[in-house]
């Protein structure tokens, strides 16, 4: 009677909501809602972690949406990267408006954007530039990130791209901007900005957090560039959080793991995250997560979901998919397989299964 | 102010306040700009195919690529070449009563120009200096504070000792090492307060160098090493063995926590350890905890429980067994293990009274392990 995609499932919310309903593919049908709030619930990540679905109010345009989850969207583009190794912005427009389309259920990007964030709120774009300019979240794919949000009517001094230190920002190619009437990009060590005062600890974690992510954002975007990891076996979207602590280097024991599912269940952390998007223009498949020549692949590619965990899941497949092509042995071989996804899964702040995870590949 | 506001502005401060050492260093140098970090080539480690190292001064063995740092947070790999980042780069610096350390049986009373950087190989929930050892060196405050000034500053500040300390001089190796050599000229001796987790080859060379090491010998068992410490028991048992083979001073300090390692077994069985390893003159201290860093929801060990651990050294054998943080308890004063009578009798840090001559009990003429002149 169901597809595959149908989903039934009941749901008790904080304030007791019960949702009851079934889908397909982009359609849903309402059987039963009680009481619910469902704007404040979409604002609490809790809820999108837990359940295979977001029911969400669309304030834009004044009905109910449905996202089946957990979904991750691979966006190809065969020429975004120019033979020189530049990158194509007009072709990495198109990516972003694609993946957010198919990620959303909406066809214009400005209803994208409001599906996902509401107007006013303060969104953080966490990059990843601790491997240079040769292999950190590029700036052109944040700011054609950030380009397309204020296109959507995000004003830019609500959008904040950011990382650890403002050196590592400007040596993987960043210009600084802490004007408050655009589109701010700096780091956690700016003057006036820096680590809260009160140590977070918690599970295995005590750690300090940068204010950009406890005070300064209301809500955040992961834009990390996917890369292999010689301890954690991948890096990619949660563990890009490790750049909002002060200490991550305390945290690279047993494969990192429990600490990368722990840090991002930091509650100013998971609540704010919103969406994972992974940057894999160029994937470094071996012997990361430093930049080595030999062992890049041209893979031009985005990796959109709002499940944190799968699309790092994805992201690992497509590390593991070009190691075999390269006949290099499979990260479980080598004794560093992400560990940490499961350990993730198990505490519900996502799907670690592949076989679970509703994958779409599209090209433009 | 909040405590780490406070921190940061006493780790710089500390100079100003220390009598005496602030106009030296005022006069010379001014506080440093937090990314002026040192790039002093670190020593204890393997070049590695691909531009990746391993660092082999502690026993985590950190292997790490291009651009990373190991879990101290102070040693960085940059281009397959491994640097200490905070060589002569000084967070904390003051002038404290070598029975601070604590010391109870070297150079009683002795000035101590006591230095630290940032960073720490270990991490324990219960630090007491958290905001220095668990952090980057970025991100405190800290002067340039090269060798040749820290000699020239324990000189002027009438120090006959050097410390290593407040944070975990291992990962300052290089910066301790070359100050120690170059104090010793000068007549000064060096003391290190360390968790003792450290490999045997660094150790080996840095006790030619030091002339007393206090061990904080966190607990006695593998499980609370690894939850509460991210350390290796064995390795530290291996250091404190290390540094008793080379003869050179040691005393144990052992943070006595409730509901972690106050059991009275485990206590007896280290101070076992410790007689048959190294004999029963090394003093060992059992200091009381206080609430601190991720364990805020312990309450101060019970003055109880540190007089017993304190009865079980003694009945095992152990000649100079102490309570500490506990100021004006009887047990923080030496008692002659041969007369029992009082031969050091102090107060918190200061000593009221001191009844050994030429090293040995004015009463009954023993001879009182330690370095006394």
């Amino acid at each position: 009677m169901f597809s595959p995609l149908q989903r039934k499932l009941s749901y008790t919310a904080w304030n007791k909501a019960i949702i009851y309903f079934n889908c397909s593919h982009q359609t849903f049908y309402l059987l039963f809602i009680f009481l619910i709030p469902v704007d404040k619930i979409s604002s609490d990540h809790t809820f999108l972690h837990r359940t295979p679905g977001l029911l969400t109010w669309n304030k834009h345009k004044s009905i109910f949406s449905y996202v089946i989850m957990p979904k991750v969207i691979v966006i190809k583009e065969k020429e975004v990267l120019f033979p020189d190794g530049s990158v194509n912005k007009k072709k990495l427009v198109e990516m972003y408006r694609l993946g957010f389309s198919i990620l959303t259920g909406q066809k214009k990007i400005k209803d994208s954007i409001y599906f996902l964030f509401n107007e006013g709120e303060k969104i953080g774009i966490k990059i990843n530039t601790i491997g240079g300019k040769k292999l950190s979240t590029r700036p052109e794919v944040s700011l054609c990130l950030a380009n397309e949000l204020t296109r959507s009517n995000i004003q830019g001094k609500n959008i904040l791209i950011w990382d650890r230190t403002n050196r590592e920002l400007k040596d993987a190619g960043y210009r600084l901007n802490m004007s408050r009437n655009d589109i701010q990009v700096y780091g956690t060590d700016t003057k006036g900005v820096g680590y809260n005062n009160s140590i977070v600890s918690h599970l295995n974690i005590g750690s300090l957090l940068s204010s950009i992510q406890s005070d300064i954002i209301d809500f955040s975007i992961s834009l990390a560039i996917l890369k292999d990891h010689g301890l954690a076996g991948v890096t990619a979207g949660i563990k890009n959080y490790f750049g909002a602590i002060h200490n991550p280097n305390k945290y690279h024991d047993s494969n990192c793991n429990p600490y990368i599912a722990e840090v991002f269940d930091i509650p100013s952390i998971r609540k704010k995250h919103r969406l994972s998007i992974l940057d894999c223009l160029m994937i470094q498949y071996n012997y990361g997560p430093s930049f080595h020549s030999r062992w890049i692949e041209k893979y031009e590619s985005l990796v959109f979901s709002m499940d944190p965990v799968a699309a790092d899941c994805i992201g690992w497949n497509i590390i593991e998919k070009i190691r075999a092509k390269k006949g290099l042995p499979s990260l479980s071989e080598e004794k560093r397989e992400p560990f940490y996804l499961k350990t993730a899964e198990k505490m519900g702040l996502g799907e670690a299964n592949i076989n679970n995870i509703e994958l779409l590949e599209e090209e433009v | 102010m909040n405590r780490r506001q406070f921190l940061k502005t006493a780790s710089s401060a500390g100079i100003i306040a220390t009598s005496g050492i602030a106009p030296l260093l005022m006069d010379a140098y001014a506080f440093s700009n937090n990314a002026n970090l040192s790039k002093v080539e670190a020593r204890y480690y393997k070049k590695l195919p691909e531009r990746e190292i391993e660092c082999i001064l502690c026993p985590r063995f950190c292997k790490l690529g291009d651009k990373e740092r190991g879990y101290c947070g102070v040693r960085e790999n940059k281009g397959g070449t491994y640097y200490t980042l905070v060589y002569g780069k000084a967070c904390s610096v003051h002038v404290d009563p070598i029975e601070k350390k604590p010391f109870f049986h070297f150079l009683p009373q002795s000035r101590t120009l006591s230095i630290a950087s940032a960073g720490c190989n270990v991490n324990c929930k219960f630090c007491q200096n958290w905001e220095i050892s668990q952090v980057r060196p970025e991100q405190i405050h800290h002067i340039d504070f090269p060798p040749d000034i820290v000699v020239a500053s324990a000189l002027k500040n009438k120090c006959p000792i050097i410390a290593y300390t407040y944070s975990e001089p291992i990962v300052f190796y290089e910066y301790m090492y070359d100050t120690s050599i170059k104090a010793r000229k000068e007549g000064i001796k060096n003391v290190v307060v360390t968790a003792g987790h450290i490999n045997p080859e660094p150790l080996e060379d840095l006790t030619k160098v030091v002339d007393a090491i206090k061990v904080d010998l966190k607990a006695f068992t593998q499980d609370f090493y690894k939850n509460y410490v991210r350390g290796k028991l064995e390795s530290v048992l291996e250091a404190i063995k290390i540094i008793a083979k080379n003869k050179i001073w040691m005393e144990i300090v052992y943070l006595v926590i409730p509901t972690l390692n106050d059991n009275a077994e485990k206590i007896r069985e280290m101070c076992q350890w410790i007689l048959k390893e190294l004999g029963p003159d090394i003093p060992i201290h059992f200091s009381r905890f206080y609430p601190a860093y991720l364990l805020k929801n312990l309450p101060p060990t019970p003055i109880s429980t540190l007089e017993k651990a304190h009865s079980i050294a003694l009945e095992e054998g152990i000649h100079y067994a102490y309570v500490g943080n506990v100021p004006g308890h009887k047990s923080e004063s030496t008692y002659c293990h041969n007369c029992k009578k009082r031969i050091i009798n102090r107060i918190g840090y200061y000593i009221q009274e001191i009844n050994i001559k030429g090293g040995k009990c004015k009463f009954c003429k023993t001879p009182i392990p330690g370095i006394w002149t």
